[in-house]
């Protein structure tokens, strides 16, 4: 369960292979298309298998899993450089799990928009005032009702 | 990050205060200022980890009663699959305060258990920040604070590194092996030498057909191609440094009140 390892010939009697530092990361990512309410899509390593992703969240973060499914995602191979050479964009291994104990997962939205009010006298509140009179300064004069300016004395 | 010694810490290591809690809490608690409020990176995640208030302002006024008072306790966290995402005090910021990644230094004072369980802090850590660059690429919003991944990275290599020297050490003084892959400088076929890693067979080398079809031998006739191969490195190591004298000297023609500086480059 490490990528890039050599592991020792098992022989009978050996104790169990234990993996102390597992390397992998998993990316959990918002599911393209709709996924069952219980269903959560992860982007993994490739070297992982579908028992590495069951262990990994039952040991590592305690989460139940009942399922797990993998595909291996194909990425684009049209991309090109400025030398006009083919750039090919990584693979990825992509894994549905599904959580055991009635769990359900909802990805949550964890880029809100949020009103921020910069500090009085810092540089962004400086720059924020400057637009708006700036704005302010472009905009046509009301008095004239909207009679364009090549319009007049 | 509380004021400690280790208040430029890494933000992902609040699995390992929990371990050294004993030894720096007091310290860290003593010297916080009151005011620091803001939830810094993840450090509400290692006060939650102790099961303490999640604001430092309200951990300060925590210290102010005895250390050792009941609510402390050291249990799991277990948040389960929101792991993968960072705070929700820290959603929509546009950047996450967080220190200085762990140095070689610091983690060779650490015992092998708070490195076995740093590891896994700092995997989840950067699980989270994976997630989180994944989600806003996907946004195509900026994503609060990048160079976290960074210093992950570099957390985890130091570790990696300072495992390894204890296992070196560790094998050096048990089996006087100096490698944890054993190999020999060997020369090939063509008279070309490489490190050859020494690998695990389940039969004995004289009985494996695919190890015995390796030739780990120079015949005689090849001696001259050798002698050749040499001669021809040296050559375009010849022609590169005459291409580079004859660069500088063309440089000095155009520009002869250049810097010493710039001729080196």
């Amino acid at each position: 369960m490490a990528r890039r390892v050599l592991y020792p010939i098992y022989q009978m009697g050996n104790p169990q292979l234990r993996v102390f530092r597992p390397n992998f990361s998993m990316t959990l990512v918002r599911p393209g298309k709709e996924q069952p309410p219980d269903t959560v899509q992860f982007r993994i390593s490739m070297e992982m298998t579908k028992c590495d992703v069951k262990n990994y969240l039952e040991k590592i973060y305690s989460v139940p899993v009942a399922a797990v499914r993998t595909r291996i995602q194909y990425c684009t191979n049209k991309k090109r450089n400025h030398l006009n050479q083919r750039v090919k964009r990584p693979d990825y291994k992509v894994a549905y799990v599904q959580l055991a104990q009635q769990q359900t997962f909802q990805f949550p939205d964890i880029f809100p928009k949020k009103e921020s009010q910069p500090e009085e006298g810092s540089m962004e509140a400086i720059q924020e005032k400057f637009m708006e009179d700036e704005q302010q300064r472009q905009k046509p004069d009301p008095r004239r009702g909207g009679v364009p300016e090549w319009f007049g004395i | 990050m509380l004021g400690s010694p280790h208040r430029s810490k890494m933000a992902a290591t609040y699995g390992l205060r929990v371990l050294s809690l004993s030894r720096h809490f007091q310290s860290a608690f003593a010297i916080s200022p009151a005011s620091q409020v803001q939830h810094c990176g993840k450090l509400s995640f290692r006060i939650n980890a102790l099961s303490l208030p999640a604001c430092a302002a309200r951990v300060t006024s925590v210290a102010g009663r005895s250390v050792h008072s009941r609510p402390l306790h050291t249990s799991q966290r277990r948040d389960g699959l929101m792991e993968f995402f960072d705070l929700p005090e820290n959603w929509g910021e546009s950047r996450v305060k967080s220190g200085a990644p762990w140095t070689a230094k610091q983690l060779r004072n650490k015992s092998n258990e708070d490195l076995h369980k740093l590891w896994y802090v700092l995997l989840k850590e950067k699980n989270m920040l994976l997630t989180v660059e994944q989600e806003a690429k996907r946004q195509r919003v900026q994503m609060p604070s990048p160079e976290r991944l960074r210093k992950v990275d570099r957390s985890v290599k130091r570790l990696n590194t300072v495992v390894q020297e204890r296992e070196t050490a560790l094998r050096l003084l048990q089996t006087g092996q100096e490698r944890a892959r054993p190999g020999a400088w060997r020369r090939d076929i063509f008279g070309r030498t490489y490190w050859y890693r020494f690998k695990e067979y389940s039969i004995p080398w004289y009985l494996n057909k695919r190890y015995k079809r390796k030739r780990f031998y120079t015949p005689y006739f090849v001696n001259p191609y050798i002698r050749l191969r040499i001669e021809q490195h040296m050559r375009q190591k010849r022609r590169q440094r005459l291409a580079e004298a004859r660069r500088q000297k063309k440089l000095m023609e155009r520009f002869p009140n250049m810097a010493a500086k710039a001729k080196t480059n």
